[in-house]
């Protein structure tokens, strides 16, 4: 009688195994080095070829080999593809092999929990609400393997239906629990994914702001926070989204100081201190959530002069937000920022050193037109902006695509093409504002915002990556000079858009992208709709943190106690496990849906307590009889009651009747019925 | 309680697991008092909250692992899907266990008369299962149903119809009364993270026969005869006595048609008559040979088998218990019970207790 339960995998669940085994792999494939999705590829095809009964299991030799090679292969690819994306492989290899080599039902159950697992690793790239949609289908299918393991007799349709059916039944008391599960800080480091850097580097050239402005790609979004309940945040020109500070100029690149590049290099062992705000009544402050897209850099975007109190961001003393942990995933932070602070009182004589330097014999023209600056304007204040007033006046172009500049860029720039975009003017405005004695340094960010009133956010593109210059001066700190405003107001004022025909510069490289919608007014507002679902997604979902937690529950129960907070979970508990239950057909139990059958129990329940029973199982006729000799004596008018309802009852569960008939015998059987419930009541 | 614990190192083969070696006696004992306090034996039993107990199974603690794990790795890549993900785990493993309650919940469980078994035989309990679920849910309760005596192989009932025949394994060493016990009655559906079950004491008694052994049949008449033994006893067809029913053949006499079973819709069956040729003879214990008792009974039995089969006539002197010369099944049946309950106590239901335990000694 022992059966084989443990050893024999269905068909069906071998069936599910394979449609599984490429739901959970494919959307990896960007993890998955090309010989893993090889190794994968064999293992399916074997693995079809078993279900179909074309060829055997492979020997244990063949796959304990691949097994070996192949981690020996990733160890040593390790270094170059990243510690993770190694252990990714490692993973989807063991899932693979495991999967052409299983044999019980232990095997089966192994391959589902990694196949959790790895889906897992999927949701930490991939987090669009699409592909959560997707990715909760797949892992309803891995379900489907564990349910057809326990369900075998039924067929695979029947399967899925019951694994879907689980799923959703959990999915309200998971979405509970999500919303009251504490969020923790990261416990400890761990590797991270390998991947391009996008937007920003921390070096520029004249060609890189160039090349963001072909790009359509979201950068990131913000939601303001103002205490009235608005969202909108302040006026386009306002909206410099610092992210990097250069000071190091060789006369073709800027970059980044080597000192605060050490800074960066130890936030996480030694966090960097910069002085709080002051906290006054007419000390205007602007609150906001920045939801960053994946940037693979540690950089993150603020106004000025930004703090985050999120424990994964540190702020830096050249006054930016710098995260702990490379973006690989979306990141959404609180910032608050205070515009009318003054950056930097006094300057320390190293850092003052460092702006005012330049390369030796560069932009001799340049420097000789700072010093005539210099000479007609001793005062910094003034002479800065007779600079700015310089771009204004002379006869300069805004452009996407300058000419090449020689060797000597800005005198290139500025006395020869005299056309150029941001990265010229402002790299044009800190030689010169140096070369005449005044600090000054590149900062590169983005400018502008393109708002959705919808869901009430702005989006910031990548083609909206800028360049602008900071200059400090005695008494009012570093102050933000941007000499695009001079040639292209338009730019700053308006943004983006307004200036440029998006089909020549963004669009030019994405001709699928949504932003293309812009020229419908009906499909922009259907392209917004869209983004504001995605945007909510975002903050209510991949951004749901303490903060968040606070406010639903603040919403649901008034004010938060922990009681309060365990009250209403023992009751959604209760009301959920009472609709699953439900739903799961619990309270349909024993309950004889046949009026026939109800009332043919009752009275036999009725004759039950008169001391005679139905033993379990007697047909209804030899149960008649029964009652009939025995009741014959004192209740003769019960006894044939009961015979005649017994026939009626027999004659409608048991005959083939007319129409007719039946309405007749049910008839009768309800006369008999009520007759013989009264006569059982009284007597 | 020393009779269960006898029978069980009888029973060697089927070693308890490491986990219930881990528990001690008395907690043992206490478990199953409470247990038969709870779940009293009865004829028909239907299992509800009162009687299905639900535990996570060796699986379902490895998926709470992974709830674990999943939550750490959500919370160090600071991933609210990946949190998400494993918060669903955790959901649905809620949601498994209200399932594999209702996969138990109002099923009804009847004995079945059981076949005849000798002691050592590896024979079976019928039960009928009885569902309760509307067609609706048919794909979704009483599924891979396992049914299983205490210390013996089970049986999975995998999807269960309206009503299911389920002939659960059951082997018992020893002649004798017997009480099997409780079954336990168990699932992991629908996703084997938690196991629900149950035990079910239909009040079975039943009584396994000694095991036959080959031996000489020695059979002692009130005279002596020149028959050859075989012989003795032996029915030839004639008027005298109803012997049984066999198929009516074509022809037959109409007179011997069984026109009682004719009316049961049992078809066309004709009487049998026969009368006994030779004198009457007596199988005694006294008479038997053997090492011991046991070995005596165990040839006795197999004599009674044996004389059946050649449908001759007996009768059965075991001590002060004698049953009258006859044959048939029916007279086999009541020798066998007489041989099998021959000074004999045993039993493996806890809920039994003998009064004498000494008798144990010689059961063995």
């Amino acid at each position: 009688m022992k059966d084989n339960f443990d050893a024999i995998i269905s068909r069906n669940t071998l069936f599910w195994l394979l449609i599984t085994n490429v739901a959970v792999l494919s959307p990896l494939y960007q993890q998955a080095t090309l010989w893993s999705i090889g190794i994968c590829a064999i293992c399916f095809v074997w693995r079809v070829g078993i279900y179909l009964g074309k060829v055997a299991a492979p020997p244990k030799l063949l796959v304990t080999s691949l097994a070996v090679g192949a981690a020996t292969t990733l160890a040593l690819v390790s270094s170059e593809i990243g510690l993770l994306n190694a252990l990714v492989n490692l993973l989807i290899l063991g899932y693979a092999l495991k999967y052409i080599e299983m044999r019980e039902q232990r095997d089966v159950k192994a391959i589902v929990l990694v196949g959790y697992f790895l889906i897992a690793l999927t949701l930490l790239d991939q987090q669009s609400m699409l592909n959560t949609l997707h990715l909760l289908a797949v892992v309803i299918i891995n379900t489907g393997i564990l349910v057809s393991v326990y369900q075998d007799k039924s067929n695979k349709i029947a399967n899925l239906g019951f694994s879907v059916k689980l799923v959703l039944h959990s999915l309200p008391l998971a979405i509970l629990l999500f919303v009251v599960f504490p969020r923790l800080g990261p416990l400890w480091m761990v590797p991270n994914i390998k991947s391009a850097t996008t937007g920003l580097s921390d070096e520029m050239s004249f060609g890189d702001i160039n090349k963001l402005t072909r790009s359509a790609e979201l950068a990131f979004r913000v939601g303001f926070e103002n205490p009235d309940g608005s969202t909108l945040g302040p006026a386009n020109q306002d909206l410099y989204w610092r992210t990097l500070v250069m000071e190091n100029y060789d006369g073709k690149t800027w970059r980044q100081d080597q000192s605060i590049k050490t800074i960066q290099r130890q936030a996480y062992f030694q966090k960097p201190q910069r002085e709080q705000a002051v906290i006054t009544a007419n000390n205007r402050k602007i609150e906001y959530m920045v939801i960053s897209e994946p940037s693979h850099q540690k950089w993150l975007y603020g106004l000025d002069e930004a703090f985050s109190d999120n424990n994964q961001i540190v702020e830096l003393p050249d006054y930016r937000l710098y995260s702990l942990r490379p973006i690989d995933q979306r990141m959404s932070y609180r910032v608050v920022s205070y515009p009318n602070n003054i950056l930097e009182l006094t300057l320390k004589d190293n850092t003052k050193q460092l702006n005012l330097a330049l390369p030796p014999n560069s932009n001799l023209k340049t420097q000789a037109l700072a010093q005539r600056f210099a000479q007609d304007y001793p005062d910094p204040q003034t002479r800065i902006n007779a600079m700015m007033n310089y771009f204004a006046e002379q006869a300069y172009y805004y452009t996407l695509s300058p000419p090449s500049v020689g060797e000597q860029q800005i005198d290139d720039f500025l006395f020869e093409n005299r056309a150029g975009f941001c990265a010229h003017y402002a790299s044009a405005l800190v030689f010169m504002a140096r070369a005449s004695g005044i600090p000054a340094r590149m900062v590169t960010g983005y400018q502008g915002g393109e708002y959705n009133p919808q869901a009430g956010y702005y989006s910031v593109y990548q083609y909206m990556a800028h360049a602008w210059t900071e200059v400090w001066l005695e008494g009012q700190g570093w102050q933000r000079f941007d000499p695009t405003a001079m040639i292209a107001p338009q730019r700053i004022l308006d943004g983006f858009d307004a200036t440029f025909d998006s089909q020549s510069s963004y669009l030019q490289d994405s001709p699928f992208s949504p932003l293309r919608m812009k020229q419908y007014p009906w499909l922009n507002e259907l392209r917004q709709q869209l983004s504001s679902l995605d945007y909510y997604w975002s903050v209510w979902v991949l951004g749901f943190d303490e903060e968040r937690k606070q406010q639903v529950l603040s919403k649901l129960l008034g004010d938060v106690t922990s009681s309060k907070i365990a009250l209403m979970m023992i009751l959604s508990f209760i009301i959920i496990a009472l609709v699953i239950g439900y739903y799961a057909g619990l309270f349909s139990i024993n309950r004889n849906d046949d009026p026939l059958n109800k009332r043919y129990n009752l009275i036999c329940q009725r004759l039950a307590k008169k001391g005679i029973t139905r033993p379990q199982g007697q047909a209804a006729h030899d149960f008649a009889n029964h009652v009939q000799t025995t009741l014959a004596q004192q209740h003769p008018a019960i006894a044939r009651e009961f015979m005649a309802l017994s026939t009626a009852y027999m004659a409608l569960k048991y005959q083939p009747l007319t129409a007719l008939q039946t309405r007749q015998h049910m008839q009768q059987f309800m006369r008999l019925y009520r007759t013989l419930l009264l006569r059982l009541l009284r007597s | 309680m020393s009779t269960q614990h006898a029978n069980k190192a009888q029973l060697g083969d089927n070693n308890p697991s490491w986990l219930q070696r881990l528990i001690p006696r008395s907690m043992a004992k206490r478990w199953d008092r409470w247990l038969s306090k709870r779940l009293p034996p009865k004829k028909h039993i239907t299992l509800s909250h009162r009687s299905i107990f639900i535990l996570p199974s060796g699986f379902g603690l490895f998926w709470m692992g992974l709830i674990v794990l999943l939550y750490l790795f959500g919370t160090n890549y600071q991933n609210n899907l990946v949190i998400g993900l494993s918060l669903l785990l955790a959901s649905v493993f809620h949601t498994c266990i209200i399932y594999s309650y209702k996969n138990l919940a109002g099923l009804s469980f009847n004995a079945v008369n059981p076949p005849i078994a000798y002691a050592g035989d590896n024979t079976v309990f019928p039960i009928m299962l009885t569902g309760h679920s509307r067609d609706k849910y048919h794909d979704t309760s009483h599924q891979q149903i396992c049914l299983q005596f205490s210390q013996q192989r089970h049986v999975r009932v995998k999807q269960l119809q309206q009503q299911t025949l389920a002939t659960v394994p059951f082997t018992h060493p020893t002649r004798g009364y017997i009480n099997p016990g409780r079954i336990k009655v168990s699932s992991n559906f629908p996703l084997g993270l938690c196991r629900a079950w149950s035990y079910v004491d239909l009040d079975i008694h039943h009584v396994i026969f000694a095991k036959p052994e080959a031996c000489d049949i020695l059979l002692t008449s009130q005279q002596s005869d020149n028959d050859s033994q075989y012989e003795h006893g032996k029915l030839r067809p004639g008027v005298d006595e109803y012997k049984g029913l066999r198929s009516y053949v074509e022809g037959e006499s109409l007179k011997h048609v069984a026109w009682k079973q004719w009316a049961q819709d049992k078809g066309m069956l004709t009487k049998e008559f026969a009368e006994p040729e030779g004198l009457p003879v007596w199988l005694t214990l006294a008479n038997t040979s053997g090492k011991d008792l046991e070995q005596q009974l165990s040839r006795l039995a197999w004599q009674v088998d044996k004389l059946s089969q050649t449908q001759q006539i007996f009768g059965l002197i075991l001590g002060q218990t004698v049953i009258n010369q006859h044959t048939g099944e029916a007279h086999r049946i009541a020798c066998q019970t007489a041989i099998a309950t021959y000074q004999a106590y045993t039993n493996i239901n806890p809920n039994f207790s003998p009064s004498s335990t000494n008798q144990n000694a010689e059961v063995k």
